[in-house]
């Protein structure tokens, strides 16, 4: 540890050597870097803002169960309380027939007048279940076996397409940060091979003077966390610099869209891309030394 | 402190470069290697300093056998090795202090130590002056001498110099082997394989082993006294002894 500290500057000094002596090659590598991480920074951005949007959907998803006349009105608060426990419900309410009327009044806002047409309230009670989409089969099933439902209305079609929806972004943002890190890893690797090959003869005498490989391999580690965190941090200030611009359009022109919190969404990138750009900088050079600490031989 | 046993190499191309070599080197000596182009004097440094593997027999140095040991193993007993190569394997772009310096950094001394063996050591070879000099602005001497700096920083206790005054002028070759024979005071083991016979100083005590096609052919050492002290451990073929004055 006491070699590692007093060696801390050699291992900069050299970080910046094989930086300069492999410049060119250093810089396209930084630009390709960037250009992979700021896809990652508007994937994780894309994924916020339809998640966010996928949860407002979802808080939307619900089922109405009809029950049977004959049924009390605590009987319906007893149903819609067991309706409740079921796996998948957020939460039962009983809706009565006024307050049916009321909201369909609501709905039909100027054409509500419609309604005077009736000499009677024309809805019933019913139970209003808001659930989570994935589970709208088996729910359904569960009220369909339930003695006292009489009828139940689930928009099955439009759920399983939320669902869906959910499960594809999921999915998409998974694939964007595998393939993301994937490359990442493959760009900052291929540099620290390079470097190596470029420093070899410098390698191969430290070898002979028998310098551990960690000594040997640091620099190189050091410049491959270099650039993907530099990297990183211009992905982000681009990113971050899109967000802004496009919140302000989005809010103006698109403004039915449900946006997250522009600091929290912000946050969210910044922590993302800060620790993703740190391990792929680990990762791509701790697989670029493999070469230098795969069993050799003798010679070198 | 190095002991060879029955110890053949032979490369990947067939060449036999040693055979059957028996040798036991102490603590503190001096050992001169000579022998014609190809005899096997190189093939003999880089099995000490765990360059090749023997094919057959037994390499041990500083108490650890080199033989088949692992990379980790190989590095840890090279750090008490003060080599000079023979293509001197100097890093390009840096200075001779830096030069140096490259040899001290990874060992186990402070850093003011290593800073102070790379000093001490750019003086002991008489390159203080240009100790801040690129090593590409630097003549074959000194870049001779640098190398030479950079096994004696590291405090080694044993240093292999190959051929350590190929290319140098008559007052550079002897001062190298002056500050090699020097060293044998500090009871650190110099073994050198050189063509420069001529150069041994005759005052010194230091073994010769005589290299031909990959034999050993005599091992003798002289004594400072003036008295021939033959080391009556021979091996292979042509055992030959002489004179002092044979060298």
């Amino acid at each position: 540890m006491k070699n590692f500290i007093s060696n801390i500057g050699y291992f900069f000094k050299e970080a910046r050597r094989i930086c300069r002596t492999n410049k060119l090659s250093n810089v396209f590598t930084f630009l390709g870097t960037t250009l992979v991480l700021l896809l990652l920074a508007l994937a994780v951005a894309g994924w916020s803002v339809s998640s966010r949007l996928v949860f407002m959907l979802e808080r939307e998803a619900e089922v109405s169960a009809f029950f049977h006349n004959s049924i009390s009105q605590s009987e319906a608060q007893a149903l819609a309380g067991q309706i409740a426990t079921f796996d998948g419900v957020l939460d039962a309410s009983v809706i009565d027939e006024a307050e049916a009327f009321n909201r369909m009044e609501d709905i039909l806002a100027d054409e509500a007048g419609v309604l005077e047409l009736f000499d009677e309230n024309p809805f019933e009670a019913y139970i209003e279940i808001r659930i989570k989409p994935q589970k709208v089969s088996q729910i359904v099933e569960k009220l369909n076996n339930l003695p006292q439902i009489e009828s139940v209305r689930d928009n099955k079609d439009i759920l399983d397409q939320l669902s869906s929806l959910t499960n594809a972004l999921s999915a998409i943002g998974y694939l964007v940060v595998i393939a993301v890190g994937i490359t990442t890893i493959i760009i900052i690797s291929h540099m620290i091979r390079q470097g190596i090959y470029n420093n070899r003869e410098q390698i191969n005498t430290l070898r002979l003077l028998g310098a551990p490989g960690s000594f040997i391999g640091l620099p190189f580690v050091l410049v491959g966390m270099l650039i993907t965190i530099s990297a990183g941090m211009l992905a982000l200030g681009i990113a971050l610099l899109l967000i802004l611009y496009s919140y302000g359009r989005i809010g103006s022109t698109l403004s039915f869209i449900p946006l997250p919190v522009k600091s929290e969404l912000m946050l969210i990138v910044t922590t993302v891309l800060v620790s993703v750009s740190v391990l792929l900088g680990i990762l791509g050079s701790v697989f670029g030394l493999s070469s230098i600490t795969k069993k050799s031989s003798p010679s070198s | 402190m190095i002991e060879l046993k029955e110890v053949s190499l032979e490369y990947q191309n067939g060449t036999l470069a040693l055979k059957d070599i028996n040798l036991h080197i102490g603590q503190g000596e001096l050992v001169y290697i000579a022998g014609p182009s190809g005899s096997g004097k190189t093939s003999l440094l880089k099995l000490l300093m765990g360059m090749e593997n023997p094919t057959a027999g037994t390499v041990t140095v500083l108490g650890k056998s080199l033989t088949n040991a692992k990379p980790r193993k190989i590095s840890r007993i090279r750090r008490k090795i003060g080599p000079v190569f023979q293509d001197l394997k100097l890093i390009p772009g840096r200075s001779a202090m830096e030069n140096v310096l490259m040899g001290v950094r990874f060992l186990n001394f402070s850093w003011a130590k290593k800073n102070e063996n790379a000093l001490i050591a750019i003086e002991r070879v008489g390159l203080a002056h240009k100790a801040y000099s690129m090593v590409e602005n630097l003549s074959l001497g000194e870049l001779q001498r640098v190398a030479l700096a950079r096994a004696i920083a590291r405090e080694p206790k044993i240093i292999i110099a190959d051929e350590p005054t190929a290319n140098l002028d008559h007052d550079n070759a002897v001062n190298i082997f002056n500050i090699l024979s020097s060293l044998k005071n500090q009871n650190i083991t110099v073994i050198v394989a050189t063509h420069a016979t001529h150069l041994f100083d005759p005052k010194e005590n230091f073994t010769l082993i005589r290299m031909d096609q990959g034999s050993i052919s005599i091992e003798k050492r002289f004594c400072s006294n003036g008295e021939r002290d033959i080391d009556t451990q021979m091996h292979q073929r042509s055992i030959r002894v002489e004179r002092r004055g044979d060298v």
